[in-house]
């Protein structure tokens, strides 16, 4: 069963400095392999500190978090490849191409040669901005980067891979054609972890979810368990609003 | 190793695309190499290049106001004017002239100097050799006295230099009477017709050297004193870029990927002060050159790099460390590029100011002497002029060279301090 499991968060609780609110607050959590898991909450509820808390970029008060069955504090560095992360921000370098840019995130990773060359190919045209490549992200739209920044993130073949809203302000088009993408590599193996304010499209992409508020996990589950589970659930929206509240969040 | 170079491609194709970033690196220390040698030259040269025009009238038209007239004459840095407009210079239009700014300096020998000289000398010598007391000497005359106006704007060197040459020239011709007169008695007491030859030569004459080491003597001028100054102050100003750079990449989330990656993120901070470091030696470089080359076609003197070129460069790379750790240190703290621009730019203005850069430390006021030691660009600039002036060897330059290198490192411990503290 346990190899099963991509992601166990074990009763993390984070509290940034000077604050006494804890940002995480217990939270337990299974992520299964290969599941499409979607993270779910208002602003502030504690999406971006649990992700990078997932990803090992941020200190945790309490609890454990556990990656493919190695413990993060300990197996870091073995766990590290294993994720790919797709910041909310475009995380790429605007004076660079396409091309550069993979080309430096692939070496990093420690790709090289015709393997990361063919790899950068496939990766562009998997986006459709094969004929793009060539130009500095600064003349890109913002769906041409936000279909860059998620390839960035995948380049490494990563098994887990993480994104933090990013289909935000991007057109009709490009928010497809990222969801379809999201899809294929899942069925190729990734595990996917998701977050977003689209509660529709998590709906269509996630197969798993879950509802975080003022730092506390409130649901978890398949979506289609929790999703009609009661009658007035007819949709994640209307499940999101009973749990969450319609109260306006800062 | 493979992380390395390609985080130090990757600096340096950010840096080569960022014109503005460019422009501050390498065109603004130049232009203003350029401006300060150019401005400065003159008061670099020797005073007897450049010249001074001064009024004269001359009322006593007697020895002692001719004397004071050819003195002045033969003197190459003064221009005399006796005459405005075609006529002939009277006490008001004088006075008038310094006042409206159309001239700095009017001197005016009054009629009569010449008695006046010859009476009181008199009255020394026949004193001197007076075998009862004299009487006092009338007390209608008046002692002599040369008028000088100056402008209230002129530069207080250049009242300076009036003063001391007329005081030179009216004590010159005071002593020669004095000398002259005593001559004549003392032939008159031995009864003879040979009497003593005035030497206006003097007995005592001053010899100039610049206190340098006895293998060379390098003249100090604009040249050697602007560029050394301004490479230092350019290179500090390469924080504006660097900060900017260090900013962008945390506050895009880019940061957040590299540290993602394996092994990447000290090698990420490596690369850039691997890249800002030979930036800024090429900047030197660039310095060095429109010195050596370029300076000497506007009429400036030619850059002369002494003979330490080990030193030199030991010099160059601990200020290019120095400069990119500073540069770490703030864009480690600051929020927003704009913030790190206007704290570094203000903090390197004054460390430029209080490390001597505009005005010599020596000239500074005492307070402001002890607190110039406090500023990385006193440290670089000492330095760099202990190789270019004072013909220093390593051995010279280690004091400063290790300043410069602590300072880098506490910056830099500062930066990591900071970037380890924004990532938790």
């Amino acid at each position: 069963m346990e190899n099963n499991i991509a992601i166990k968060i074990d009763h993390i609780s984070k509290t940034y400095h000077g604050s006494h609110i804890p940002a995480v607050n217990d939270i337990c959590l299974e992520i299964p392999r290969h599941a499409r898991f979607g993270l779910l909450g208002p602003n502030g509820a504690g999406k971006t500190t649990t992700i990078n808390i997932l990803c090992g970029l941020m200190n945790y008060d309490k609890g454990h978090v556990s990656i493919n069955g190695m413990a993060l504090e300990k197996k870091y560095k073995k766990i590290r490849p294993l994720i790919g992360l797709v910041p909310q921000d475009i995380a790429l370098y605007e004076t660079l191409t396409a091309r550069e840019n993979l080309r430096f995130i692939g070496e990093m990773y420690g790709l090289k040669g015709k393997m990361l060359k063919a790899r950068i190919e496939e990766c562009l045209e998997m986006v459709g901005l094969a004929h793009n490549g060539h130009k500095q992200i600064r003349h890109y739209s913002g769906g041409m980067k936000r279909r860059i920044n998620l390839v960035a993130g995948i380049l490494h073949r990563p098994e887990i891979l993480i994104l933090d809203e990013p289909t935000t302000g991007v057109d009709v088009q490009s928010r497809s054609m990222i969801l379809e993408f999201l899809h294929e590599i899942n069925k190729e193996g990734t595990t996917i972890i998701y977050t977003s304010h689209y509660l529709e499209e998590a709906e269509d992409l996630c197969d798993h979810i879950a509802i975080i508020d003022h730092g506390e996990l409130i649901i978890n589950g398949m979506t289609n368990e929790i999703v009609g589970s009661e009658q007035e659930y007819q949709d994640l929206e209307s499940v999101f609003l009973k749990l969450t509240g319609r109260k306006l969040r800062d | 190793m493979q992380k390395l170079r390609t985080s130090v491609i990757k600096e340096t194709l950010i840096l080569i695309r960022d014109l503005g970033g460019l422009a501050i690196i390498f065109i603004m220390p130049m232009v203003l190499v350029f401006v300060m040698a150019l401005i400065q030259d003159s008061t670099f040269r020797k005073m007897d290049e450049t010249s001074l025009s001064v009024l004269f009238i001359n009322e006593d038209q007697d020895s002692v106001g001719s004397a004071i007239e050819q003195g002045l004459e033969s003197s190459d840095m003064i221009v005399l004017n006796k005459t405005y407009e075609g006529k002939m210079l009277d006490r008001e239009t004088l006075a008038g002239l310094i006042s409206e700014g159309k001239f700095q300096i009017g001197i005016i020998v009054p009629a009569g100097a010449t008695d006046v000289l010859k009476s009181k000398a008199s009255y020394l010598v026949e004193k001197a050799f007076a075998e009862e007391d004299l009487p006092q000497p009338d007390p209608d005359i008046e002692p002599l006295s040369v008028i000088i106006y100056f402008d209230p704007v002129i530069k207080h060197s250049f009242r300076e230099t009036v003063r001391m040459a007329l005081g030179k020239l009216t004590y010159g011709i005071e002593s020669r009477m004095i000398f002259d007169l005593f001559a004549a008695k003392v032939s008159e007491l031995l009864d003879t017709e040979s009497t003593l030859e005035y030497d206006p030569s003097g007995i005592i004459r001053l010899e100039e050297k610049n206190a340098v080491n006895i293998y060379t003597e390098v003249i100090p001028n604009s040249v050697q004193h602007n560029i050394p100054a301004w490479a230092v102050f350019a290179m500090f100003f390469i924080l504006i870029p660097l900060t900017a750079n260090i900013i962008k990449e945390r506050n895009s989330g880019s940061m957040l990927r590299i540290r993602l990656m394996p092994g990447s993120y000290w090698v990420t901070i490596m690369a850039k002060i691997i890249v800002y470091l030979i930036i800024s030696i090429i900047q030197f470089i660039l310095m060095l050159l429109v010195g050596i080359f370029i300076l000497p076609l506007l009429g400036l003197p030619l850059l002369e790099l002494g003979n330490h070129i080990f030193a030199l460069l030991i010099m160059v790379v601990a200020t290019g460390l120095a400069a990119t750790g500073y540069g770490l240190a703030l864009g480690s703290i600051a929020n927003t590029p704009e913030q790190a621009a206007a704290f570094g730019s203000v903090s390197v203005i004054i460390f430029a100011a209080l490390g001597g850069i505009w005005v010599p430390v020596f000239v500074m006021p005492p307070m402001m002497q002890k607190f110039s030691i406090i500023s990385p660009l006193n440290w670089g600039l000492e330095g760099f002029y202990t190789i270019f002036l004072r013909n220093g060897n390593l051995i010279d330059i280690l004091p400063w060279a290790a300043l410069l290198t602590t300072f880098c490192i506490i910056s830099m411990s500062v930066a990591f301090y900071f970037l380890r503290l924004k990532r938790n």
